[in-house]
């Protein structure tokens, strides 16, 4: 279910606006550009996209209080791994969140846990450490409002940021 | 016999409302001062306290509008027997003078009808502009005098002001007296806030802040707004608390996926560790006497609430009740422990006895949560989530329904004053 979603997701992207981004991405990189000028390096955004291409998703999801990984947020972190291991340069801030029936500081808390969990599992996956950093944002920043089941499954969630 | 039972407390004889006169305050001289004229201002500090003794719930109060108008010299003397016509039991008279070193004296003065008589009053010397503090702390007295317990009306409220969209809410420290009057806003907006606590004195307040990123605990000097992070580093710290001598701050603080709880100086010196359990610790509160510490944790397996000596000793779980607890906080006498119930029917507002016996659910929202006890703990203060709001909220302790305090935007994670801060 949740890949049939995330794989949808990554459908729309390419069939969307971001088509030449995502196109760009996908055909090697020319190593000069028009003129024998370097070419501009990828943006933040180019790379975002890249990422979320090649994982199946950016984002990993919790159910209830927990900070366990199953079998399909391994996969997703699997694939992660493998990305970020080939772009050495490219910084990750792992960003966890809470769902808002958790309460204020028990979710910085939790998200903060979760985090730490995927960096854990990234790093096992051969990632070296300095590449990642963590940040909670508690129940801050909710990606749906409301407090109905799927909105609160969709906020328990770590999104990998790729940093500039 | 006759003095002892008028020298107990009004409210705490009968079941019956205590009708209370509260007729505009006099003036010897209406004079000009940089807040307005002197008879002015003594009409409006009667508002004020008409207003907040109205807002007790206990008082029936008449006046100031249509009240009888009274000379300067009957503040001290009035003619009881005209007053006793109203069907008040008690009157409040008083007078604001200007001073010749440009400040006002603002008097009040509680009588007893029946028994024709002054029985409390209180004088403030007070810059023009300051009269409403004035007016707040008679109401104080006579609140104290009738009902046997201190007052809470010259008190402020901390919380955080919410605007923007559910997922990137603008918000922003904002503090206000507890009538909702002189609210100011004391954070910029330009970074997410959380959880501000003002120090016993008032002078300060302590809050989480993402500024930089990584959400942290500052320190502001509501005098001048000087504002400074609690600690070096950039470690993530949450959960300020102060200790009730102001001299100490409770938080928690997350490493590498272990949150527990520490304590520290306000100037962020003489770092203690205080648990040291697998697992989340979060939520700290001192008892009002500052020796035992009320938090949250899910050492367990699920977040409950525990009690552990000041030093860190000793912690015991109090919660039992079948469900997850979170934020609790202590009563200011030291009897009760009000929390955030979670369970499948949302979050709810509750309170148990300090060792965890007697548990009482308080309110029937879907999403209420962080309550804060009123200096008079017999109300508790808290955020209730609505449709994608939040807006905050007074429940009496003994039950009822909760009544909205209004903010000029949505409000949450309210923190209530102690007086006389």
């Amino acid at each position: 279910m949740r890949r049939t979603i995330l794989t949808g997701l990554a459908l729309l992207t390419l069939a969307g606006g971001s088509l030449a981004a995502a196109q760009v991405l996908r055909v090697p990189m020319p190593r000069v550009g028009p003129r024998g000028q370097p070419p501009p390096p990828p943006t933040i955004e180019m790379l975002q996209a890249d990422l979320l291409a090649n994982s199946g998703s950016d984002i990993v999801y919790f159910t209830g209080n927990s900070h366990g990984l199953d079998a399909a947020a391994q996969a997703t972190l699997t694939a992660q791994a493998r990305w970020l291991h080939a772009n050495p340069a490219v910084r990750a801030r792992l960003e966890g969140h809470a769902d808002e029936r958790t309460p204020r500081d028990y979710a910085l808390a939790i998200a903060e846990r979760r985090a730490n969990a995927i960096r854990d599992f990234l790093v096992l996956q051969g990632v070296p450490a300095a590449q990642l950093t963590i940040l909670s944002w508690g129940k801050e920043r909710p990606a749906i409002g409301g407090t109905s089941d799927m909105a609160l499954a969709m906020n328990r969630r770590v999104r990998t940021v790729l940093m500039p | 016999m006759l003095l002892a039972m008028l020298s107990a407390p009004a409210l705490a004889q009968t079941g019956a409302p205590t009708v209370i006169a509260v007729p505009p305050l006099a003036t010897p001289e209406n004079v000009s001062s940089s807040a307005g004229d002197t008879g002015l201002i003594a009409r409006y500090v009667a508002d004020v306290i008409a207003s907040d003794l109205r807002s007790s719930r206990e008082l029936v109060v008449i006046g100031p509008e249509n009240a009888r108008v009274y000379s300067y010299p009957e503040a001290t003397a009035p003619a009881f027997a005209q007053w006793r016509k109203s069907g008040a039991k008690s009157l409040v008279t008083g007078f604001v003078q200007a001073r010749s070193d440009g400040r006002l004296t603002v008097a009040c003065y509680l009588h007893d009808l029946a028994g024709g008589r002054e029985i409390a009053r209180k004088g403030f010397v007070v810059a023009p502009a300051e009269w409403r503090r004035a007016a707040h702390r008679c109401s104080d007295a006579v609140y104290q005098q009738l009902a046997g317990r201190p007052g809470a009306f010259d008190t402020r409220i901390a919380y955080v002001a919410e605007s923007g969209i559910q997922s990137a809410r603008v918000k922003r420290v904002a503090v206000m007296d507890s009538d909702g009057t002189s609210h100011r806003y004391v954070s910029a907006g330009d970074s997410t806030v959380l959880t501000p606590r003002l120090s016993p004195d008032g002078d300060r307040l302590a809050y989480v802040s993402f500024a930089g990123g990584q959400a942290h605990v500052r320190m502001l000097d509501l005098a001048n707004e000087a504002d400074r992070p609690l600690l070096p580093g950039n470690a993530m710290s949450f959960a300020p608390a102060f200790s009730p001598d102001g001299k100490r701050m409770l938080f928690s603080m997350a490493v590498g996926g272990n949150t527990d709880i520490y304590a520290t100086n306000v100037d962020g010196s003489a770092l203690q560790r205080l648990t040291s359990a697998p697992g989340i610790d979060t939520a700290p509160g001192f008892s009002p006497d500052g020796s035992r510490i009320v938090f949250e944790s899910d050492r367990s397996g699920t977040p409950q609430l525990y009690v552990m000596n000041a030093d860190g000793s000793d912690p015991r779980r109090i919660s039992f009740g079948g469900a997850r607890y979170a934020a609790p906080a202590w009563s200011p006498d030291g009897e009760l422990i009000a929390f955030t119930r979670v369970a499948g029917d949302g979050l709810r507002i509750g309170v148990m006895s300090a060792s965890g016996a007697g548990e009482r659910i308080l309110t029937r929202g879907m999403q209420d949560e962080a309550p804060s006890w009123a200096a008079s703990g017999r109300d508790l203060l808290f955020q209730r989530g609505e449709g994608g709001r939040t807006m905050l909220f007074v429940v009496s302790v003994d039950g009822g329904e909760g009544r909205r305090i209004v903010t000029p935007q949505d409000g949450s994670d309210p923190d209530w004053s102690r007086p006389g801060s």
